[in-house]
């Protein structure tokens, strides 16, 4: 063979080569999220070319679901054996998911410097192992019309307000008209753990996990005082709402106080009333709020390091973090005060920083592998308090049997 | 008319009146909600006619559905699947009408118990056959699987039992063989049954909601009830009850378009087969 056909053949040898390797670093990365769709698809844009320019070769393609489709369509995804490679998870279904295999060890690829809350990063372990990154968090907080107060003469909420006074207030405001409300707390399975954190007293399980502890004297006591809003009327009942929402009925300037997340910040701002918020008020201490969504690594994706890198940049990045902030797009749960400016100074409301003081008394929901069936179960009890046709102390009876099943 | 007469004619003019009112009513107030502004519409004094009146909200409903893409995607696969289920159904229905062979009642009965068999049960094997062929986010997912459909069968099979057999006996004697009567006798008969059939199965295509929820995730695709389920706010923020109320109106025009066209045949064929629509 002479040397020049060699020198031809090695050249192309080299090219091919070359070819073929960035062939293979050519990866597209499916994400699927709940968080986005409809109203912040372009801020999800701005993060995905971030993204992109600093790891040209991996290109990211989104797909959206509502909040009410989206974990029936990520199941069936996950079962057919066709599940994105990066998803979103919010931290009552993250058990499950690790716990069916569904998702994958990231801790190799994190990097240590990334300034996550530690409490945040260590929700989202299984077993002690890294199966999702915190991505956002957010709080429930008391939402109240300063105009409806000034109009009953009583003093706006404090912080260190209790529910008796809360009760009070929301008297005096249901005085002021028939269709005015003094206050609205929702009645389900979340405001039960939480109120349950506030009585101090009353918790789901035993401290090992072996047993439900619900029926306690106190949970009776907390449940009694969620449902006796509506009992001493100064809190609507479905009927009385008749299809209005409880955010509607606040917007409409016709409800005191409402229990609601910080989520609900740019719908209210365009109320044509004064509002403020506070912490919620206390049953024997304060508690509230702590929701996260986590970003998970399927354990079925062909491209783990990829995948684990994009969950990081969604989740830790500068340039993610500012964007959410400067959308009100919920908050990255970073431990970067100063990324955190931009939203304080944001108004309405001016009592912003009520946020942050809530993160001091955090509470979580009990989280078992067969989530849905527990808060499922739960709710329907809680209805049937709420329709008179069980007393607090027999549905958490049942509930207690309920959840025996459950964790066994 | 005797005084007595006009009297009962009268009452029952005005019940019926209060009846159409009464089914006019939830689509007089959607297209009423749907002419107004956000702010006007959870007003405690509800007003049927809008003050004022604005179409803000078919403008804003442009610009957050890709409302052409998914009417045109909505419309094709409903006329498609419509199409496909008259062919499918008619010619199984005469298979199972009028032709003799074995194991055909037996075949007929096991084809009726599909209808039985809840179809959310269906959506995840289904899913993972449709995911195995490729077809995800295509039109073939949409259209493939409701192509053949045991009710439509049904439907026809009684109409076709209910036809004298005189015409078509006399086809025969005239040489025309089992397609030829088919196509040439027994279809022109049935107009009555197909138009039902076709109305239902428009309907049933245009408002499907759960299996295009997982066949097409994509716009291109998309069909209108799922462009418009993401105008539904979830816990987490304000519905636009007027967006969602225009949207509806957009969705209601074909089926209101198709059941005029196919009115004068669909209410004999829902008096013929003895369904009610």
């Amino acid at each position: 063979m002479s040397k020049k056909l060699l020198s031809i053949l090695v050249v192309l040898l080299l090219a091919l080569t070359s070819l073929m390797s960035t062939v293979a670093q050519e990866v597209t990365l499916r994400y699927f999220t709940f968080s986005a769709a409809p109203d912040y698809l372009e801020e999800l844009d701005t993060i995905i070319a971030g993204f992109e320019a600093e790891n040209p070769g991996i290109t990211i393609e989104v797909s959206t679901a509502s909040f009410a489709d989206y974990f029936t369509l990520l199941q069936a995804d996950v079962v057919s054996g066709s599940a994105p490679d990066v998803f979103e998870l919010n931290y009552e279904s993250f058990v499950t998911y690790a716990a069916n295999g569904a998702l994958a060890d990231i801790s190799a690829y994190l990097n240590s410097d990334a300034p996550y809350y530690p409490r945040a990063l260590e929700a989202f372990q299984y077993d002690g192992v890294q199966m999702a990154l915190p991505g956002t968090f957010s709080t429930v907080l008391l939402f109240y019309n300063a105009d409806l107060f000034d109009a009953a003469s009583v003093e706006y909420p404090t912080d260190s307000w209790t529910w008796a006074e809360a009760t009070a207030a929301a008297e005096a405001i249901t005085a002021l008209g028939d269709d005015t409300w003094g206050l609205f707390s929702p009645v389900q399975f979340w405001e039960l753990y939480k109120k349950a954190g506030q009585n101090g007293e009353c918790e789901f399980f035993n401290a090992e996990m072996t047993e439900s502890t619900i029926n306690s004297s106190a949970c009776v006591e907390t449940l009694e005082t969620m449902v006796g809003f509506m009992e001493s009327g100064i809190m609507p009942t479905q009927a009385q709402l008749s299809g209005v929402s409880d955010s509607e009925l606040f917007l409409s300037g016709k409800l005191g106080m409402l229990v609601t997340g910080i989520w609900m910040f740019g719908a209210f701002a365009e109320a044509d009333f004064a509002w403020d918020v506070e912490i919620e008020p206390a049953i024997n201490q304060n508690a509230n709020h702590f929701f996260a969504n986590g970003v998970a690594v399927s354990s079925t994706t062909a491209n783990p390091e990829a995948a684990a890198l994009w969950a990081q940049y969604l989740t830790a990045s500068e340039t993610a973090a500012t964007v959410r902030v400067e959308a009100s797009w919920e908050l990255p749960a970073l431990d970067k005060p100063e990324y955190f400016e931009a939203y304080l100074a944001q108004t309405p409301p001016n009592n912003r920083a009520a946020v942050f003081k809530a993160l001091e008394n955090p509470v979580t929901p009990p989280v078992i592998e067969r989530q849905n069936e527990m808060q499922d179960g739960i709710n329907a009890l809680i209805t049937q308090v709420i329709d008179g046709e069980l007393s607090a102390q027999e549905a958490l009876d049942q509930a207690k049997t309920l959840l025996d099943s459950l964790i066994q | 008319m005797k005084p007595s007469k006009l009297g009962v004619r009268l009452v029952q003019i005005s019940i019926m009146v209060f009846l159409v009112l009464l089914m006019v009513l939830p689509f007089l107030w959607m297209l009423s909600t749907s002419l107004k502004s956000q702010q006007y519409i959870l007003q405690t004094t509800p007003q049927l006619i809008p003050d004022p009146l604005t179409f803000e909200s078919y403008t804003q409903l442009a610009d957050r559905v890709n409302l052409g893409r998914t009417f045109f995607n909505s419309t094709f696969v409903a006329l498609v699947t419509m199409v496909g289920q008259l062919v499918i159904s008619s010619m199984a229905a005469y298979a199972f009408s009028r032709m003799e062979w074995r194991g055909r009642n037996t075949l007929f009965v096991l084809y009726l118990a599909t209808m039985m068999i809840p179809s959310v049960v269906l959506v995840i094997p289904q899913f993972i056959l449709v995911r195995s062929l490729g077809w995800v986010n295509s039109y073939a997912a949409l259209i493939i699987p409701s192509l053949s459909s045991a009710f439509g069968t049904f439907l026809l099979r009684q109409f076709f039992m209910g036809l004298p057999k005189d015409f078509e006996e006399a086809a025969f004697i005239d040489g025309a063989n089992y397609f030829t009567i088919f196509w040439r006798v027994t279809l022109p008969l049935a107009q009555p049954a197909l138009a039902t059939l076709a109305i239902f199965s428009f309907m049933g295509s245009w408002n499907a909601y759960l299996w295009p929820l997982f066949a097409a995730r994509r716009e291109e695709v998309m069909t209108l009830p799922i462009a418009l389920a993401t105008l539904q706010a979830g816990p987490r923020a304000l519905t636009e009850w007027n967006m969602v109320m225009a949207g509806s109106v957009v969705s209601v025009i074909p089926i209101l378009v198709v059941y005029l066209l196919a009115q004068r045949w669909f209410v004999q064929g829902v008096v013929s087969s003895g369904i009610k629509g």
